[in-house]
């Protein structure tokens, strides 16, 4: 074989690679979950201040276009469907690559489930390694997330799974995803409508800890190293939910143990009468997420909570958050229209169909 | 390990970078080392497992010691001994572990590698071949890894100087190699698995359908089975190119097979020149069959009584090819006694359609003829293999029956085909894919595709090659969510 002959195999390699890499990206499955991931990639270097990351008490209880629009602060969720929480460390690290935030907030619900449960079901770590940029991380997420070594190839060339979805590959908002950059108009934000009433009981008062599976405990700590490494600042939240008493238990223990790493926690369920929370109007699911009516809720009082205790600067009217104005400005309207609908449901009595998220 | 999988395909790149990076006069050691490698990843289900790997050691080392026996000794009775001992050995090991249906598990390619040591076994025995000295070569030559999984059966005259010569890195034989694999790879992920999608409807549940529907099933199995065989042979051969050793062919343009002995010629080459050469024509030179036209003579005069002969022995010859199939009888009759029901009546009528083709001015070399002929034997085989699908022989005689049980539109019924995942699209793939597979067999008759395509711009080249490429890995039916069916050779005795 000639020299020729050996650049003429790489180049041509490097041609299969280029073309693999962007069908892939066209290809891998579309909804919300691929919008929010290729909206952080299109998002200008070094804009976001706030990175949110967990499972889904995060996509649509906190709203990036309302916390910009109040107060300035430009904030993305990095939020999958049950996310684990393995897979904290590596979005967080992605984030990194092309952002510099000064605070990450992490979402804790996932650390009461034990792992093992969620690995089996392919959709929720794929969620999180499928919506990656092909990269070292993203094999080091792999890695992490799937521990069946034979299956790990299907996940890093994730077109042996995506390939199926060829149909889709003409459609223009698929195409748009070719570099898995494509703007995200109401930047990561899953506008929830829909009504289901639950019954709420009051675990406050419970002092007693659990600790979480072991695995759970040891992500948590090698997440605080990795926050500590990296010098962030990190609040850790939990979400309001109707949660079960083991649950309380286990919320209890991690907040000990992360508030002695150092790091603060907001339980927003300590919170609920500050917040105005209503159980009987404000989830969609009948106790697990919340709708529009108690995102508008949570989302003011974590903007709240952010302003008074950092120092966060205010983007709004600096250039480069052009975008950011126009979400705010759609998410009003969006918002509206959804919270009209859902007030008239609570009217109606008109209750959400059971979800199984 | 499949070799249309990704681990066998990591597996193979990394062979082939190790291969032309150690000396030549080590690289058969490598294949050896490669082979057994193989034989030790696959997994048991697959006839793969370190333990697996001693029968064929077990097998090699039979023939091995018979060929060096029958080498040195001079004695007819102590070379004959030696020839029927490894024989018994080996189709005893054969039988015990594939047809007995003990419970034992089988090695991955246990028919191909006893067919291709006995080849060699009997050319030494008849010295038409040389013999190796070498236990270790001698192992390659049984198990060298491309062809455990559907063959081809070697010859070891053809193969001696490839496998143990050394290669030189050549370029043009890897692209060539590589693009071969790629046609493979489109027969059977693209073509083949959607084929499969309706046979097995058809067939698995042929009480729901009537005529069309059934010969639609039917005619989607026989593509199914020959994208799938092909298919494979394709990925073989073209991965045995880029390590610079050269495979026999084992399909020659099938479809385009005028008569059923030609269609036997380009089908399963290697299989029909092994039972030809080892089974057909020993079987003649016995003293009963040199004997039986002497005694026919009287009855049916001497031309009829040589044909006569020859029937008898294609008879054993067709029930051997039917049994090594399966060894049932939906196997013997299917891919058997029915090919040589048809050859012999071929034959045999031969004169009256002379005549009738005088009678009518048809020439035997007019293209509409030919094109008769051709769909005529396709519709054959179609039938035939119609029986080898079917569970049983009755199951196969009502699918037949039910073929001619009206006009059966059932398939074509609005959902059928989208429920098992072809829609009119999927539809389109199949037909554009067949067509494109035709075209390049058919060109194949010709000239090397890959040489003409050689001959064209770079540009245009890799247009043409990233195109397919891609065709492949979008349309191609695998994955985790697509349990891709084995190669259906692989599961059969041959």
């Amino acid at each position: 074989m000639t020299k020729k002959e050996a650049a003429k195999a790489a180049v041509f390699l490097a041609g299969f690679i280029f073309i693999l890499i962007t069908v892939t990206y066209i290809v891998r499955t579309n909804g919300d979950v691929k919008d929010r991931f290729t909206g952080f990639y299109a998002e200008k270097k070094d804009t976001i201040d706030v990175i949110l990351a967990g499972s889904s008490p995060v996509y649509p209880y906190y709203s990036a276009p309302k916390l910009y629009g109040e107060r300035g602060i430009a904030a993305y969720p990095l939020s999958t469907n049950n996310q684990r929480p393995k897979a904290i460390k590596y979005l967080l690290r992605e984030a990194l690559k092309t952002q510099d935030p000064s605070l990450f907030v992490i979402e804790l619900r996932m650390f009461t489930m034990p792992d093992e449960e969620w690995e089996d079901t392919m959709v929720f770590t794929r969620g999180v390694t499928d919506n990656l940029k092909y990269s070292l991380n993203r094999v080091d997420a792999i890695n992490a997330l799937v521990s069946d070594k034979s299956q790990r190839y299907t996940y890093y060339f994730d077109i042996f799974k995506y390939h199926s979805n060829w149909k889709t590959m003409f459609l223009p908002s698929q195409l748009a995803c070719w570099r898995y950059e494509k703007a995200d108009p109401l930047k990561g934000l899953q506008i929830k409508e829909g009504v289901g009433p639950a019954d709420w009981t009051d675990y406050s008062g419970l002092t007693q800890e659990k600790e979480p599976t072991a695995e759970q405990a040891e992500v948590l700590s090698d997440l605080l190293a990795y926050i500590g490494e990296t010098g962030k600042d990190a609040l850790f939240i939990v979400s309001p939910y109707a949660m079960e008493e083991d649950a309380r238990l286990q919320f209890n223990w991690l907040i000990r143990r992360i508030e002695e790493a150092g790091y603060p926690v907001l339980d927003f369920n300590l919170h609920l009468e500050e917040i105005g929370l209503d159980f009987s109007t404000d989830f969609y699911d009948y106790g697990s997420h919340v709708n529009v009516l108690g995102e508008a809720k949570c989302t003011a009082f974590l903007e709240t909570y952010l302003t008074e205790h950092y120092s966060l600067p205010d983007r709004r009217g600096q250039e480069g958050y052009e975008s950011w104005d126009e979400a705010w400005e759609l998410y009003q309207t969006r918002q509206a229209e959804a919270e009209e609908r859902c007030l008239r449901d609570i009217e109606e009595e008109n209750w959400a169909p059971e979800v199984i998220d | 390990m499949s070799i249309t999988s990704f681990p066998f395909l990591c597996l193979f790149a990394v062979s082939l970078v190790l291969y032309y990076a150690v000396p030549k006069r080590a690289q058969w050691v490598f294949l050896l080392l490669l082979s057994a490698g193989f034989f030790a990843a696959s997994d048991e289900v697959s006839g793969g497992g370190w333990y697996l790997f001693l029968y064929p050691l077990a097998a090699v080392a039979a023939v091995y010691i018979a060929a060096i026996l029958i080498d040195r000794t001079a004695e007819q009775k102590k070379k004959r001994a030696a020839l029927v001992c490894a024989v018994v050995f080996c189709v005893g090991l054969l039988c015990t572990l594939k047809f007995f249906r003990l419970g034992l598990l089988a090695p991955m390619g246990i028919s191909f590698y006893t067919l291709t040591l006995l080849g060699y076994l009997f050319d030494v025995y008849y010295e038409i071949g040389p013999v190796q000295k070498n236990y270790a070569r001698l192992v390659l030559f049984g198990c060298y890894f491309p062809t455990m999984v559907s063959g081809p059966i070697l010859k070891y005259g053809e193969m001696e100087k490839q496998l143990y010569q050394g290669q030189r890195l050549d370029y043009k034989r890897i692209t060539f190699g590589m693009q071969r694999m790629l046609m493979g790879f489109f027969k059977k992920l693209v073509i083949s698995e959607r084929m499969a999608l309706v046979a097995n409807e058809v067939f698995n549940h042929y009480d729901s359908y009537r005529g069309l529907s059934v010969w639609v099933g039917a005619v989607a199995f026989t593509f199914q089975l020959y994208t799938d065989f092909d298919g494979c042979m394709d990925i073989v051969l073209g991965l045995s190119e880029c390590f610079g050793i050269r495979l026999p062919e084992n399909f020659n343009a099938p479809f385009l097979s005028r008569s059923i002995s030609e269609y036997w010629r380009r089908w399963h080459i290697s299989l029909g020149n092994w039972l030809k050469d080892y089974l057909f024509y020993p079987l003649l030179r016995t003293r009963f069959f040199m004997e039986l036209p002497k005694k026919l003579k009287g009855r049916l005069g001497k031309k009829m009584a040589k044909r006569v002969t020859t029937f008898a022995a294609m008879f054993i010859l067709w029930f051997a090819i039917g049994y090594w199939h399966g060894g049932t009888w939906n196997f013997i009759i299917g891919s058997g006694l029915l090919h040589w029901f048809y050859i012999v009546s071929g034959e045999l009528l031969e004169p009256q359609f002379a005549k009738w083709r005088a009678f009518f001015g048809i020439r035997a070399k007019a293209r509409g003829f030919v094109f008769f002929q051709r769909l005529r034997t396709f519709a054959l085989v179609t039938l035939g293999l119609v029986f080898f699908r079917s569970a049983t022989v009755p199951d196969a005689v009502r699918m037949i029956a039910r073929g001619f049980s009206g006009l059966g539109l059932e398939l074509f019924a609005p959902g059928v085909l989208s429920g098992l995942g072809m829609d009119w699209i999927e539809c389109v793939i199949v037909l554009v894919s067949l067509l494109f597979s035709s075209w390049v067999t058919i060109r194949g008759q010709k000239e090397d595709v890959r040489e003409r395509l050689a001959q064209r711009p770079l540009l245009v080249r890799w247009a043409v090659l990233y195109a397919l490429l891609f065709y492949v890995i979008l349309l191609g039916k695998y994955g985790p969510d697509f349990s891709a069916s084995e190669f259906i050779y692989q599961n059969f005795k041959v």
